[in-house]
């Protein structure tokens, strides 16, 4: 290296030393400007070049003596232009690295001990650099000194590993992983199991003794309380106007919004954590368990602690034999393993009938391995609990809908494990399980659900054991009432020959069906009540629902209609619309009814349809029938353009070549924005006796001229005919 | 399928069993000592070997809500006030960005945004909003996880129901419920693992096919079976006139004999698979019934479902069944309730899509929890893709529609160790993007597959020469929604 670059760059050296030197001692007064921010963070990369190249020049200091003269002389120069540009190196890295440690964010010891051990290595570098190569003492000296050196460097730069990996980091693959502590729910102190530990993970990095920003400490209970520069940090049970829950709920872009932009933010349910513990008075010494089990505090902090968090379970038994699970496997009792390599096994019965004492009596070959049991709906006893209890590794009993009374509960002590234990249903009462439960231990969760334990009762045991969390369920009693939905008829079609026993039902036990045929709004005092009906005659029927306890259904009405004669033969005489064909001419007398809405199959299957050509139909009979009125059943949906026909003729004789006009009927048309309907087209005539039936109904040829479509032919569709 | 067949053949094959024992041998063992895992049955080319989870699971069955038609998240789960105060101004061109739009708005001349017709409150610990459409499910938002940004691929029903079911827009491979089955096995050997059951309410609807709940190229053991409302859940499951039951026991036994013979020779799968379906059909000719009769539920449960849920066909019924079916053991019920594909006619059709499907599904949720039974039964609520924020046809102060929206929808899940009373994910103040947290679709399926547990990735069947998966070649579990 040239001689003048070289005495600039050691005085450079110098002027740094005295540069870092200031900065250490001014430290906390610094104030960055943005851009040295981003310098300091090239600190990690800058500070791979120091390492290298000071450690290659020891090493090459070190092998000196293995080189001639002339060969030693090249290696020491080299060797000291390599350590000069690494002290100098170092220097700089040292420079980024105060910055970077402005930003603040690191865990205070190890940075307070990277950032002495650095600026001190640069120190003891220069030194070195001095004592090796300007006035060299001595080889031994030079090679102690570089030891020192080296040593060091190891020691800062495992230093700044911790900073930026955390503690341990090195070693970490070697130890054993040790889970983060958890506490039992009923232990649980909300501010030191749950409060604490958000704030040494969200605020404690910018607040505690080395770095008290906003001269606010987060590290202890009285430092809480005292609060920092802009004052008290909460209002004990005030979250609203609290300086902490203001500052962690201001937006992002706000300077004072905490935690810091850059910084891990805190979740919502941390927000809402410490909301609710300020609410609470920000007791610290408060149990979770001390709240009431419905508490908002309770629950968001026993979800944060609840054992779902745990690691999979281990199970400390041996698995069973293949070939005996495969054994005991049956159609009505299976035997699966929680999971690939588990050695534990579920075990599910169905089926009342096959079940019997030795259904569970086989299962005591694997009596270690089944932790979970399912014997739900079985007609399992008290007495058969001696038998379950010996299943000692259980863990989920499910007796739902059992013969379980509860006498023989403290028999299942014997399991330590068992933590879920479902009774819905069952005949186990108050005193039972307030007698019992005490002595399972391990107990968390219990349905009691549809058993007969009143209201009071479940609230009582659910303050007599808090670590339980009991399932209770929907309750009948405490929800407003509801309406009953319609009745619905049962008859497979409305049409009928002479009479028709009308069958109505309601699918809800002990409905009181009432009804009126004259159309109007049955009530439920006066209107009969449903319990048979026959009618021989068209007939509008309309039904509504009550029950006590109920609001009444809305009503429901059917209009029965009578056909009394069937022909024997049908021919259709213009062809039907393409897509309204329905089932031809046998439509007409099919008793199906076709119904409003073109998502109802009723729609699409049971509507005959004409518009370009008139709709007809010839009857014939093979006896002749005395008529004497009829009708057509047609829909109106005036806004989709189906209309009622324009006219309908029915001709009558006993053959085809003698026919005589019987009836015309000119239906009523619909007005602007009737809702679409379905109407019979009725009329009578003197009794006649005919073998043959000719009706033509024509489509309406002019759709009126209030309607989008005004002028157009408008579609006809029919389902029914009836003859009287 | 026809691997097996082949298979089959080849194990009959004296020279390749000799040309394996020279050479082959040897590079097999080479093979295991490179490859550790080489002579372990992993399970994934056999069906009857696979069937128990990969790790622990959270859940032990997952009942599927499905509102098939897609529901407007705006009107039920997604509160956009910002929509209301910018009500027929035209969306800006920065928000909707590339996004194709469906052949029935792609010629709409301006896409004016639309608020909510219905008010939103706030309910529960999570202090999630949710609209008054739906006052049962607001009643139990701290048992619920809503997701409120999931996201798709595809636009239209059928691909964007395919893809969530079934991983692949295309059909034709396994659905979510059949690859459960394959993963788990049975719980109840009495009854179907996987049961599908359908209803519709009053709004616009969308066809569902079987195609659905296919097994794809998995064992049709796998299938879904759909039980229907009337008085035959399960279509020709009834012994005919004049067979009775020992009978069938005989008949069923010379079957076996004779299918037992065929499969000697051919070695065809399918026979093996066949001859255990009649035999569960067998079971089920007396497990059914007892399932089905809901005359024996309690007036507690049918306040708790609603008066509905004892009218068969309807969703309230179907979640009742739904109920009574997990209950039994069964891993898979899936349901679908059509009609919400509001085009048009929103606020009145939505309105009575909501009636139809809130309070039952609340009281499955409730039921199951009453029971002891949600920890271990996964409940999902959701369609198949979002609205749009704009409207679709003409809008009106009373009245208006919305297109197809595959970047965020919102569904929700309860039970199966999915963290309770949680809001995950969000869009943006028009509810168009999302903004946080987004769910794709394979992400959604390899979470449910996790809390069953099983891993997404290793959960695979091999078919013409690749191995197949629910997530395909993608999906993340979501860890957040995890308690």
């Amino acid at each position: 290296m040239n001689q003048k670059i070289r005495i600039l760059a050691e005085q450079i050296l110098v002027a740094m030393g005295i540069f870092i030197a200031f900065l250490l001692l001014f430290e906390s007064k610094l104030m960055l400007p943005l851009w040295l921010q981003s310098a300091g963070r090239l600190h990690p990369l800058l500070l791979h070049f120091p390492i290298v190249l000071l450690v290659v020049a020891l090493l090459m200091s070190f092998f000196e003596n293995q080189f001639d003269a002339a060969g030693r002389l090249v290696v020491q120069q080299l060797s000291r232009t390599i350590y000069l540009t690494g002290v100098f190196l170092a220097g700089v890295t040292v420079v980024f690295g105060i910055f970077l440690s402005q930003e603040g964010g690191y865990a205070a010891e190890p940075l307070q001990g990277h950032k002495w051990t650095g600026s001190g290595l640069y120190f003891a570098g220069i030194g070195t650099y001095f004592l090796i190569y300007i006035r060299p003492i001595s080889q031994t000296f030079a090679r102690v000194a570089s030891v020192f050196v080296v040593v060091g460097l190891i020691v800062t730069g495992h230093l700044g590993a911790t900073l930026t990996h955390g503690e341990g980091y090195v070693l970490a693959p070697f130890q054993t992983k040790t889970l983060t502590t958890t506490v039992a729910l009923e232990d649980a102190i909300v501010f030191e199991h749950v409060i604490q530990p958000i704030l040494e993970q969200k605020c404690i990095s910018c607040h505690n003794e080395d770095k008290q920003k906003g001269e606010l400490l987060l590290v202890s209970q009285e430092a809480l309380l005292k609060g920092g520069k802009s004052g008290k940090l909460f209002v004990a049970g005030n979250p609203e106007i609290s300086l902490l829950l203001q500052r962690i709920h201001l937006p992002m872009n706000e300077k004072k919004h905490m935690p810091p932009t850059g910084k891990v933010q805190l979740t919502e349910e941390e927000k809402t954590l410490l909301a609710l513990w300020i609410q609470a008075k920000a007791n610290f010494k408060l149990k979770i368990t001390d709240l009431p089990a419905t508490d908002s505090l309770r629950l968001v902090a026993s979800r944060l602690l609840s054992p779902a968090t745990l690691p999979e379970e281990r199970y400390a038994f041996e698995p069973a034999d293949a070939q005996t699970l495969a054994r005991l496997q049956t159609d009505y009792r299976t035997i699966a393993p929680l999971a690939v390599g588990s050695p534990a096994v579920a075990v599910n019965v169905y089926n009342q009938a096959q079940f019997s004492r030795k259904t569970l009596e086989e299962l005591l070959e694997i009596q270690e391995q089944v932790v979970s049991l399912t014997l739900a709906k079985m007609p399992v006893t008290d007495a058969d609990l001696d038998l379950i209890a010996s299943f000692k590794n259980l863990r989920k009993l499910n007796l739902n809908f059992t013969e379980i009374a509860g006498t023989t509960l403290p028999k299942l002590s014997a399991l330590p494990s068992l933590h879920t234990l479902t009774l819905t249903g069952t005949k186990v009462t108050f005193g039972q399980l307030a007698k019992n439960l005490p002595q399972l231990k391990s107990l968390k969760q219990v349905s009691v659900w549809d058993t007969d334990l009143t209201p009071q009762e479940q609230t009582k045991l659910q303050k007599l054991f808090p670590g339980i969390s009991f399932a209770l369920g929907f309750q009948e009693e405490s929800a407003a009432p509801l309406q009953l939905n319609p009745p619905q008829v049962q008859n497979q079609t409305l049409v009928f020959n002479q009479k028709l026993p009308v069958k109505l039902m309601h699918p809800i036990r002990d409905v009181e069906i009432r009804y009126t045929t004259d159309g109007s709004e049955p009530d439920s005092l006066t209107s009969p009540v449903f319990k048979s009906l026959i009618i021989t005659e068209n007939t509008k029927l309309v039904a509504r629902a009550f029950k006590k306890g109920w609001y009444g259904s809305s009503s429901v009405s059917f209009d029965f209609l009578k056909n009394s004669f069937q022909p024997d033969s049908l021919r259709l005489l213009y062809p039907l619309n393409r897509v309204h064909l329905a089932e031809g001419a046998h439509t007409f007398f099919d008793g199906k009814l076709g119904a409003i809405g073109a998502n109802n199959p009723a729609w699409a299957n049971f509507w005959a349809g004409a518009r370009a050509q008139d709709m007809g139909v010839e009857a014939r009979f093979d006896n002749p029938v005395t008529i004497s009125s009829f009708g057509l059943h047609y829909m109106i949906e005036e806004d989709t353009g189906i209309f009622p026909p324009e006219w309908v003729e029915v001709w009558g004789g006993n053959d085809p070549e003698h026919v005589k006009l019987l009836m015309k009927l000119k239906p009523p048309m619909p007005a602007k924005g009737d809702s679409p309907t379905l109407k019979i087209a009725q009329g009578s005539c003197v009794p006649v006796s005919v073998k043959y039936l000719k009706i033509v109904a024509r489509p309406l040829t002019a759709i009126p001229a209030w309607h989008r479509s005004k002028g157009n032919k408008a579609l006809l569709l029919v389902d029914e005919l009836f003859l009287n | 399928m026809e691997k097996e067949i082949l298979e089959h053949g080849f194990s009959f094959n004296r020279r390749r069993f000799l040309s394996t024992m020279s050479l082959g041998l040897g590079s097999v063992a080479l093979g295991s000592l490179l490859m550790p895992d080489l002579f372990k049955n992993t399970g994934d080319d056999d069906p009857l070997s696979a069937g128990i989870p990969h790790f622990a699971p959270k859940a032990k069955r997952v009942i599927y809500l499905f509102q098939n038609g897609a529901p407007s998240q705006q009107e039920l789960f997604d509160y956009k006030p910002k929509l209301r105060e910018m009500v027929g101004q035209e969306i800006p061109p920065s928000v909707r960005g590339t996004q194709r739009l469906t052949g029935m708005t792609a010629n709409q001349e301006s896409f004016p945004l639309v608020g909510s017709f219905v008010d939103f409150k706030q309910y529960g610990q999570a202090g999630a909003w949710i609209s008054d459409l739906l006052p049962y499910t607001s009643k139990i938002v701290d048992d619920l996880c809503i997701v409120r940004s999931m996201y798709t691929e595809a636009i239209n029903h059928d691909p964007a129901l395919t893809f969530l079911q079934t991983g692949s827009q295309q059909g034709n491979r396994p659905s979510m419920g059949s690859w459960l089955s394959y993963g788990l096995g049975n719980e109840n050997k009495n009854l179907p693992n996987f049961t599908v059951l359908l209803s519709r309410g009053v709004g616009n609807g969308q066809g569902v096919y079987s195609k659905l709940w296919s097994n794809g190229f998995l064992d049709s053991v796998h299938q879904g079976v759909q039980f229907s409302k009337g008085e035959d859940p399960v279509l020709y499951l009834r012994d005919p006139e004049g067979m009775n039951r020992h009978e069938r026991r005989d008949m069923l036994d010379q079957l076996a004999e004779l299918n037992d013979l065929s499969y000697k020779e051919f070695g065809d799968p399918e026979i093996a698979a066949k001859v255990k379906q009649y035999e569960m059909a067998y079971r089920m000719q007396t497990a059914v019934p007892e399932v089905m009769d809901l005359s024996k539920e309690s007036d507690a449960i049918i306040k708790l479902y609603g008066p509905d849920c004892l009218v068969p066909g309807t969703f309230a019924a179907n979640c009742l069944l739904a109920r009574k079916l997990s209950e039994n053991g069964v891993r898979f019920v899936q349901l679908y309730h059509q009609g919400w594909d509001q085009h048009g006619n929103l606020p009145f059709e939505i309105t009575k899509q909501a009636m139809d499907v809130d309070q039952a599904s609340a009281a499955l949720v409730t039921d199951l929890k009453q029971r002891g039974l949600l920890d271990e039964t996964l409940v999902i609520w959701g369609g198949e893709f979002g609205r749009t924020s704009y409207t679709q046809g003409k809008l009106t102060p009373e009245n208006y529609g919305r297109d197809h929206h595959p970047r965020c929808f919102t569904i929700w899940m309860a039970g199966g160790g999915i963290k309770p009373g949680m809001v995950y994910g969000e869009t943006d103040e028009l509810g168009y993007n999302i903004a946080k947290n987004p769910v794709h679709v394979h992400d959604f399926q390899a979470t449910v597959l996790h809390q069953l547990g099983l891993n997404h990735e290793k959960l695979t069947f091999k078919h013409l020469g690749r191995r197949y998966r629910l997530t395909d070649i993608s999906g993340k579990v979501v860890r957040d929604i995890i308690s």
